[in-house]
């Protein structure tokens, strides 16, 4: 069975990483898991952010508090979440102890 | 057995944010720890300064490399030697935000 | 112990040497995104054969 995959994503500079490496694993059978704190949360506006989490075997959420200090308003979830992915930062947590292989990007 | 994980700090405007989440793994009873690289800060928040206090706490610590960092806001000074000793204990390590444009 | 460091950018001076002490006695690979089009499936077979991967700035 394919090794499962965390990425903490914190650079908002990185979706073409995200959503390639996302892909990839999934295809190779992985499950993976990714979770966007501070300004990466301005990726949530990306046009490829609902894609993103609609994927099968990925689990996507955000850091709620990153989200309002990087000026949203927390009430309006991104397209592609729902008001439980708008989360704390024990989601890079469960990265960590519960995913094979660790990502930052 | 805690995992230990250490976080690079770069940019200004990252870091204390930052510093949020590495207290977030020392809540999710992790080793947590901190590097603030190249940025002087003038002073922070109580809020931030809390931060600081309870990733201590709960036996982490953030480290600069920055002499005024420790003047001012009591941080431990590291060398860049000795945090790569450090990561070498490391189970996770979170090169974190994005380089400073002058230095990357 | 085997060490992948991903590169996401050129690293400077600071990251090369932290990169050499982090490496040092260890079985290391490397994998370099900062390109055009990555090979992110061979990437991934990186990542699934290393004990720890770290992906720089």
């Amino acid at each position: 069975m394919a090794k499962s995959v965390g990425i903490f994503v914190t650079s908002p500079r990185y979706m073409r990483h995200v959503v390639g490496i996302t892909k990839a694993a999934v295809a190779k059978g992985s499950k993976v898991k990714v979770f966007f704190s501070w300004y990466s949360t301005h990726l949530t506006q990306c046009a490829e952010f609902p894609a993103l989490c609609k994927m099968d075997d990925v689990d996507v959420s955000i850091c709620a508090d990153s989200y309002k200090n990087s000026g949203y308003d927390v009430n309006d979830i991104p397209q592609g979440l729902d008001a439980k992915k708008m989360a704390t930062q024990a989601q890079h947590g469960v990265i960590i102890d519960d995913y094979d292989c660790y990502l930052t990007l | 057995m805690s995992k230990k994980a250490c976080f690079l700090f770069v940019n200004k405007e990252y870091t204390l944010d930052g510093i949020r989440s590495a207290l977030g793994l020392a809540v999710e009873n992790m080793y947590s720890y901190g590097v603030i690289m190249y940025n002087e800060f003038e002073s922070i928040s109580d809020y931030h300064k809390e931060n600081i206090e309870w990733v201590r706490d709960m036996e982490g610590d953030i480290f600069t490399t920055v002499d005024a960092n420790v003047e001012k806001l009591g941080l431990t000074k590291i060398s860049l030697e000795e945090i790569g000793q450090k990561l070498r204990e490391m189970d996770v390590i979170v090169p974190y935000g994005i380089m400073r444009s002058d230095k990357s | 112990m085997k060490l992948l460091n991903v590169y996401r950018s050129e690293p400077n001076d600071d990251v090369k040497k932290l990169v050499e002490i982090v490496s040092k006695d260890r079985d290391v690979v490397s994998f370099d995104l900062n390109v055009e089009n990555p090979d992110y499936d061979k990437m991934l077979d990186m990542v699934f054969d290393a004990d720890q991967t770290i992906c720089w700035w």
